[in-house]
């Protein structure tokens, strides 16, 4: 137990130190902001533009935003975040594989698979807290703009998102294990999760698909029920928790 | 009992054998020297003691256990600095140590104590910097400390002067020798004058497997040949004996050697006083480290 606190400890410091958390909450606070703010703007855009949309043929009718506006703009922004956080942190392994930091905790007699277990904690927080972060900015501005309960199934639908952001990070763990650099973490993860995307094209496959719980609009619209998204979230957290269980043994196994 | 014990360690790389049966016993508080030419494979059997590297055959035991690959529980007997020690960059020098010392469990006032007295050993004790814009030598240098925090049985070095200056080399071969009285030091090299300065017992390992392991005095008896080196006051002197001595061997201006089996020193001695040939020097071969290598590689 004292040797996984102080390996998180390490990470917590080269996370801090290397300015990595830093970033992550600027980027997630700007994306918070973002979302009511370009919600906001909507309207008086198109009104600084009705005179050339009007030449092009266009009319342009007085459009009213509400909290949906926004939220639709966090279903929208919310990938970027991920992205952004997955590209951050896919070197959280290979980094120390390719500087061999890892031996001498390990030849001090670290088991490894609390490695494993501390860089998945870290990432799991880490995302847990930027998600909801950002969350919480976009929360606190609808209500002060408009007002959150049109919006349906709210809390629901950002559960499903941050759920989704959990098996990215569950497989960034897994392949960070399986592969060596940089790009192969990246590569698999963006690969497992396109797959399931152009599975989910088949409308019959759609409602199995960890992808789905990425479509939190038709949620706060209310076009589907929150029942229909059940099977995709016991699937998604069954993956989750499969992608973690390889990487145990497949860590025990590795050459560093 | 030995400390460290290895039977017919076998290793591969894809078609490549490097270790063919390598045998091995290092006991306790000996300071065991490993040598071996470059590519020789002592790396590559130190990181199999660590328990990093996969063996295809043979077996391991640190302190009668036995070393299971990716499982490192006999990782606690055993110290270990590599050849190129790779520290967290974003960390100073004290808080890598308590890092290390967290990791084995040792007590908070312990690794207080424990790394004010190391980093002072091995002169890093000023030293506030972080870990990012230290030095070869000053890598090496707190690599000889993590690897001692925890007082571990078994010192594993893998060419641990190789970094360092003259003085450095001299300080960290003094710190070796000296804690001897509590660890056993296995370390590799091929400076061979280090050998000679500080270890008790020595192996060489060539084309896979250890030729010759022992006592450092045993082996040298063992080896010393009978050879002979005179020194002549000048050169005419010289080529005087070696008209009558066909055996001896130019070796210098006015020096030459010879072998016991070739002439006997006493029929040289007496030709020497009867021609009345000024010897400055006359002086029987120590066998050393280099000339065993040489041999053993060689072979
Ligand atoms: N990971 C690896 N993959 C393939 N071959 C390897 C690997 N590691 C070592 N080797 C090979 O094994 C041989 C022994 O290497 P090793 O590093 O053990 O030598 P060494 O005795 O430590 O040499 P040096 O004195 O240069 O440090 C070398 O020929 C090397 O090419
Ligand atoms: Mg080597």
């Amino acid at each position: 137990m004292k040797s996984l606190l102080a390996f998180m400890k390490k990470e917590w410091m080269e996370q801090v130190r290397s300015g990595r958390l830093l970033i992550l909450v600027i980027i997630f606070i700007l994306l918070g902001i973002m979302n009511p703010a370009v919600a906001k703007l909507t309207p008086w855009l198109l009104e600084m533009m009705a005179d050339s949309l009007e030449a092009s043929g266009m009319t342009v009718t007085a459009v009213t935003v509400s909290a949906l506006d926004s939220w639709v703009q966090f279903f929208k922004n919310a990938p970027m975040g991920l992205i952004a956080f997955i590209l951050l942190e896919s070197s959280i392994f290979t980094k120390e594989y390719q500087s061999g930091t890892l031996v001498l905790a390990l030849t001090k007699g670290l088991d490894r698979h609390k490695v494993v277990i501390s860089k998945a904690i870290i990432l799991t927080l880490f995302w847990t807290v930027c998600y909801w972060f950002c969350f919480t900015i976009t929360f606190g501005y609808n209500t002060y703009f408009w007002d959150n309960s049109i919006a349906q199934n709210l809390f629901f639908s950002v559960i499903c998102w941050w759920l989704f952001g959990l098996l990215v990070v569950a497989l960034t763990v897994l392949f960070s294990t399986l592969s060596n650099s940089n790009t192969g973490v990246l590569a698999g993860t963006g690969c497992t999760v396109l797959v399931s995307y152009l599975i989910g094209l088949i409308p019959k496959a759609k409602e199995y698909l960890p992808t789905l719980l990425m479509d939190g609009n038709s949620l706060i619209y209310g076009t589907v029920e929150a029942r229909s998204y059940v099977t995709a979230i016991y699937i998604t957290v069954l993956l989750s928790v499969v992608c973690l269980a390889i990487s145990f043994p497949v860590f025990n196994k590795k050459y560093l | 009992m030995d400390m460290l014990a290895i039977a017919n360690l076998q290793k591969r790389f894809g078609d490549k054998s490097v270790l063919k049966g390598l045998d091995l016993s290092v006991p306790e508080h000996s300071v065991f020297g490993f040598i071996g030419k470059n590519g020789a494979g002592k790396t590559t059997t130190m990181k199999t003691i660590l328990g990093l590297l996969k063996a295809d055959g043979g077996e391991i035991l640190v302190s009668g256990e036995k070393v299971v690959y990716g499982q490192t529980a006999t990782n606690r007997h055993i110290g270990y600095l590599p050849d190129v020690p790779e520290f967290y960059p974003f960390m100073t020098a004290p808080e890598y140590l308590s890092f290390c010392g967290e990791i084995t469990g040792m007590s908070r006032i312990e690794i207080k104590s424990r790394s004010n007295e190391l980093l002072k050993l091995v002169g890093l004790g000023n030293e506030k910097h972080r870990i990012k814009g230290f030095s070869r030598g000053m890598k090496q240098r707190l690599g000889i400390a993590q690897a001692l925090l925890n007082r571990p049985k078994l010192l594993i070095c893998d060419e641990p002067t190789s970094a360092l200056d003259p003085v450095g080399r001299k300080e960290i071969l003094d710190i070796l020798m000296a804690v001897r009285e509590q660890t056993t030091v296995l370390f590799s090299t091929h400076i061979l004058s280090d050998v000679e300065r500080i270890c008790t017992d020595v192996a060489f390992l060539n084309d896979g497997v250890v030729n010759i392991q022992g006592k450092l005095s045993d082996i040298k008896s063992q080896y010393r040949t009978e050879e002979y080196v005179l020194e002549t006051g000048n050169e005419e002197e010289l080529k005087l004996l070696m008209n009558v001595f066909a055996g001896l061997k130019k070796s210098g201006m006015n020096t030459a050697s010879f072998r016991e089996n070739d002439h006997t020193l006493f029929d040289i001695l007496r030709f020497v006083t009867d021609n009345r040939i000024r010897l400055l020097k006359i002086e029987r071969v120590e066998p050393t480290l280099e000339t065993l290598f040489m041999e053993v590689v060689e072979k």
